[in-house]
């Protein structure tokens, strides 16, 4: 991936995960194994979601990848075609399908969407499920997959000539693909890798648009993504966003959160589903979880019941908005944000968040000296 | 009898008789769209999204034609050697929900190993339909929605498997699943899986001695063939002659090419036949066009009439289903839905009252 550069000024960049099938009314979805509703696309209420994210601001939602929701790039396709800006962030796992076909589901959604598609490389946190798909790959590999994978992805898209590559993984000889990727903005999907393994990081510093990972306090946060942020890749979180017009509104809707009647059984599927996992992320998050606030507007007490990515900023617009810019400072640039209730909290953040992001934010690129010792940030526009 | 028309060469009718790396991956969406809802008035089931590196991916181009229509349904071209079965389940699942069950499987195993190992596929003929019969074995497991998927063969071992965006409208009902092949592993694969076996037209007392095991197995057997149908004889005849009088010799060596990289038994077999001057098989299959635009272009040529009757030939040594094409498609379809498909039902009402 070329490395254009350019310093921390750029605006922020805010996506947001798609609610599921039965999550729309905000309600707790446990990870049982037979909530089924989750299977079926809601195509109403999703769309319904996508519009409106549209409206907001949001540049792509999140479409997840897993044996309990419908396949992401079928859905998303679908979606894309009841909106006419936003961006399609679609799970993909290489244990699943061939680089080839990938590409040419991509590039087929590119060319139906006018290019709405950007990719969340996932290598699988949960070797059982992983099965389920035949694919028995132990953790380590799975990185070494992941890199052989997105360099057969990128010839493609980088090249106008046969590619051929030989590897552990894969082998291709002389692929070709007529149907090519098309997009007025770049010349290939954005790639947004997650995971927190030493592995992950490699692969997203090689291959990645943008390196995803959980957030931690923003001291410990800027320390730990300047390898990858030297190596020309962006940094994102992956969080929740609990914003309420007063602080003590939103202390009451974690109240209200975890004192849901689904939250003990919620409790159990999770930390059944943590100690099967291999994910480094997904481990060390729980462990994070310990603490219930890591910084006071960092929620972390909900990691240990809801999963990794409900580490929370929470507040008023005012301090989620602060929060969100000390991430800035510390080098993120982009956010996947999920929250409770999921359409309501999408909405709010459009009215009286992102506004005000906006405006600080071009306050300070008007200023550009104005942050002494504020360091500066490249990252990658391409 | 069910018919069913390819999306294949929608829009650019003449597609084979370019090399394949010449020939546009675009899509012409707007002809696609208008050719889908033309099939919904004519009464065609389905029409076949075929797949190959030469296409869009015909998963998603069905989601967007499917928004656009209500009733067509669309015949997904799947190989085995691209994705996990589990996967390929999920997305059809998906796609059946968007499209409210508006969706069959076309299970087809290649016919270029060259092709092939665009995708990373380096598996020989014979090799390919023992995985397909794995592959088939895991998604139907899958369909039956009775429970965990287990399976443990040479190509794929998924322990525990689930899904849970089942088959719609109906979970216990999967897909249609259509096999293609004119070869014989190609037969006794869809006898063991499909619901229709897909073959490339052959005389009726060839295609007669091959489907004995596959219907014998309750699976039904399809042909796929083009059609020239014209309101005389004489007509599409002429139709026959200035269809190839398009061509020269770049066309015939794209094919000459292309059957030295084949190992598709239905394939080379067709094209050897129309290459000894073999151009008329029987008094209405022609094989003319083949030397120019590859083994589907084998075709039906007649007299409204003749084809109607050459339809009921096959029907009564037990075809059901066809697959066609045509030059154009848009308007062999609609001359065939006028003129011969009315035919064909009276022939049929015939038929079934001798019966």
């Amino acid at each position: 991936m070329g490395t254009n550069t350019s310093v921390v000024d750029s605006k922020l960049r805010f996506h947001w995960r798609l609610p599921e099938a039965g999550e729309t009314d905000g309600a707790v979805v446990t990870r049982d194994r037979d909530a089924r509703d989750r299977g079926r696309p809601d195509l109403q209420a999703q769309a319904s979601f996508c519009v409106r994210a549209e409206s907001a601001g949001i540049d792509s939602v999140l479409v997840n990848l897993q044996f309990s929701v419908p396949d992401p790039m079928t859905l998303s396709l679908a979606l894309a075609t009841r909106t006419e800006r936003m961006r399609f962030m679609v799970a993909v796992r290489p244990g699943l399908m061939s680089p080839t076909l990938l590409v040419q589901q991509v590039n087929t959604f590119a060319v139906l969407t006018g290019g709405r598609i950007c990719l969340n490389m996932v290598a699988g946190h949960s070797p059982d499920e992983m099965r389920y798909y035949g694919d028995s790959q132990p953790h380590d590999q799975r990185y070494e997959r992941m890199e052989e994978f997105l360099t057969v992805c990128r010839a493609f898209w980088q090249s106008q000539e046969p590619v051929d590559f030989k590897g552990r993984h894969y082998v291709i000889e002389q692929g070709r693909l007529n149907t090519r990727f098309v997009s007025d903005r770049e010349t290939q999907p954005e790639i947004y890798l997650g995971g927190a393994s030493a592995g992950a990081q490699e692969v997203a510093a090689r291959h990645a648009t943008v390196w995803m990972r959980f957030p931690d306090r923003p001291g410990t946060l800027r320390q730990d993504i300047q390898p990858v942020l030297s190596r020309g890749a962006a940094v994102g979180l992956r969080m929740s966003i609990i914003c309420r017009p007063s602080r003590d509104e939103a202390l009451e809707v974690i109240r209200t959160l975890m004192s849901s009647p689904q939250i003990e059984a919620k409790r159990r599927s999770e930390a059944s589903f943590v100690k099967k996992s291999d994910s480094q992320s997904v481990r060390s998050v729980f462990e994070m979880a310990q603490d219930e606030w890591l910084t006071p507007s960092l929620w972390s007490g909900g990691a240990g019941v809801l999963g990794a990515p409900s580490i929370a900023l929470v507040g008023s617009p005012d301090e989620v908005v602060a929060g969100i810019l000390e991430f800035k400072e510390a080098g993120i640039s982009h956010f996947i944000f999920s929250g409770w209730p999921k359409v309501d909290e999408m909405v709010r953040f459009g009215e009286s968040v992102l506004p005000l992001v906006r405006r600080l934010e071009a306050a300070s690129a008007a200023r550009p000296t104005a942050t002494p010792g504020g360091r500066k940030v490249v990252y990658r526009l391409d | 009898m069910r018919f069913h028309w390819s999306l294949s060469q929608v829009g650019d009718p003449f597609r084979r008789a370019a090399a394949t790396r010449d020939m546009s991956g675009r899509i012409d969406l707007q002809c696609k769209i208008d050719f889908c809802q033309r099939a919904e008035q004519c009464g065609i089931d389905s029409v076949l999204m075929a797949i190959g590196f030469t296409r869009p991916d015909p998963m998603l181009l069905s989601v967007a034609l499917g928004k656009e229509t209500n009733t067509l349904k669309f015949m997904v071209a799947c190989r085995a050697g691209l994705l996990s079965p589990t996967m390929f389940v999920q997305q059809i699942n998906t796609v059946s929900s968007l499209l409210n069950g508006r969706v069959h499987i076309n299970m087809v195993c290649g016919h270029t190993p060259g092709e092939l190992r665009y995708y990373g596929d380096f598996l020989d003929h014979d090799a390919r339909y023992e995985r397909t019969d794995e592959f088939l074995t895991v998604c139907r497991s899958f369909w039956a929605d009775a429970g965990d998927v287990d399976f443990d063969g040479t190509y794929y071992q998924i322990k525990g498997g689930r899904l849970h965006t089942r088959f719609s409208p109906d979970p216990a009902r999967g897909p249609e699943v259509y096999v293609g092949g004119n070869s014989g592993p190609a037969a006794a694969l869809a006898a063991k899986h499909a619901h229709c076996w897909w073959r490339l037209a052959e005389p009726p007392v060839r295609v007669a001695a091959s489907v004995g095991v596959v219907l014998d197995s309750g699976c039904e057997v399809g042909l796929l063939v083009s059609l020239i149908a014209r309101p005389t004889h004489e007509e599409a005849r002429r139709a026959a002659s200035a269809l190839i009088g398009k061509f020269g010799d770049d066309a015939r060596e794209v094919h000459r090419r292309f059957a030295r990289g084949s190992d598709s038994v239905g394939f080379v077999s067709t094209y050897e036949a129309a290459t000894a001057d073999q151009e008329w098989l029987t008094p209405y299959l022609w094989t003319g066009a083949v030397p120019f635009l590859g083994a589907p272009a084998i075709a039906l040529v007649g007299s409204n009439e003749e084809i109607a009757q050459a339809l009921l030939d096959y029907n009564r040594i037990g075809v059901t289903q066809f697959l066609f094409t045509g030059w154009p498609d848009l308007d062999e379809m609609t001359s065939f839905s006028r003129h011969v498909l009315p035919r064909v039902r009276e022939l049929e009402g015939r038929d079934g009252d001798e019966h």
